[in-house]
């Protein structure tokens, strides 16, 4: 019996799996342009105000604000993409980050965060949440990553002691439950959350393509 | 037409895409995950691969083995169909353990992998260990 028929088939079919799979990954959320006109969600879509880290100047045109958790992927993901962004608009854009950990699916998240909040005690905020995203993959896997933490701690130059007495810190934890209690007041509910001049963007941009045209039209004409 | 294999063969070219699809999108950007919120979470984390090869993958193999055998048996050029039943209980069990891994180990569920789950678990119960 022929056996063409059914092999046909076979590659038919996975002609068809791919291309249907190939279409739906490149089916990009809908352009960010529409997130202005979009409908609104019901949870609000202002940024809350206070606390949080920020890099750029401070009379920029436009302020972006994420809501990150160190351990998220999706985090993760993002960091680079907004590094990318400040790299091209270094004095039109602010970067404001606040802590968001979530801790019930996260178990480092918490850790991680005190260990940059313990960084920025010695001017070093950044440095250290780079690193920490940079390594995301490799710290998240470890058994206990603190000693990781403090690899880092060294790398950027930090004084340990002080940089390990900061992560026991009570206030340091504090701030960072400060970040926590702002987010659940804003009903965010997910990681990363990003805001631009106090509006939340939903979908979020896809890349730093994306990223720049929302921010573009944002700049003064 | 046997209807169970032509429904075998449809949940198997369904499963292609799912797993196709979480194939493409690994290392790229996060993927969207509307309802259950975890699907990063899973599709990174050290149990979404076996010895360095994504999980996803070796799901589209078992996807194409199965399709391969319903289409053989579909167009009468061979009886294949009783050979997907081991597999299918394997991958019925594989699937069992995964959704478990989601629940109490990584404590996030991934949208696409339950679909998976789905159709593992579909094309176990329509399988048939014997030649009809």
């Amino acid at each position: 019996m022929s056996k063409t028929k059914p092999i046909a088939i076979i590659l038919a079919a996975i002609i068809l799996a791919g291309g249907a799979a190939f279409y739906m990954s490149k089916q990009a959320a809908p352009p960010v342009e529409a997130v202005a006109s979009s409908a609104p969600s019901a949870t609000p879509a202002t940024a809350p105000n206070g606390g949080g880290r920020s890099r750029g100047p401070k009379d920029a045109a436009v302020t972006i604000i994420e809501f990150g958790d160190y351990q998220c992927p999706s985090c993760g993901f993002y960091s680079p993409v907004v590094l990318e962004v400040l790299k091209r608009y270094p004095t039109q854009v602010r970067f404001e980050f606040h802590h968001f950990p979530l801790v019930g699916i996260h178990q480092w998240a918490m850790p991680a965060a005190l260990a940059a909040e313990a960084a920025g005690d010695q001017g070093k905020f950044w440095e250290m949440h780079d690193l920490i995203y940079e390594n995301q993959e490799r710290w998240s896997r470890m058994p206990n990553p603190e000693s990781e933490f403090l690899t880092y701690a060294g790398r950027i130059g930090l004084n340990i002691n002080q940089f390990m007495q900061g992560m026991r810190n009570p206030d340091t934890e504090s701030r960072v439950l400060q970040d926590v209690v702002r987010a659940r007041e804003a009903d965010i509910n997910e990681t990363p959350t990003f805001f631009v001049n106090g509006k939340k963007l939903e979908p979020r941009p896809q890349n730093a393509d994306e990223f720049s045209r929302l921010i573009q039209d944002k700049l003064p004409k | 037409m046997n209807k169970r294999v032509l429904a075998i063969a449809i949940v198997a070219f369904l499963g292609m895409v799912d797993t196709f699809y979480i194939s493409l999108k690994r290392g790229g950007p996060p993927v969207p995950c509307h309802v259950t919120k975890g699907c990063n979470d899973v599709l990174t984390s050290r149990y979404s691969t076996l010895a360095g090869i994504p999980i996803a993958w070796f799901g589209l193999a078992f996807y194409l083995v199965v399709f391969s055998c319903a289409a053989f048996e579909l167009t009468g050029a061979a009886r294949l169909m009783h050979l997907v039943y081991w597999p299918a209980l394997l991958g019925f069990l594989i699937s069992l353990s995964l959704t478990s891994i989601q629940a109490f180990v990584i404590h996030a569920f991934c949208e696409y992998c339950l679909m998976s789950a789905g159709f593992v678990t579909t094309i176990f119960l329509l399988s048939k260990r014997t030649p009809a």
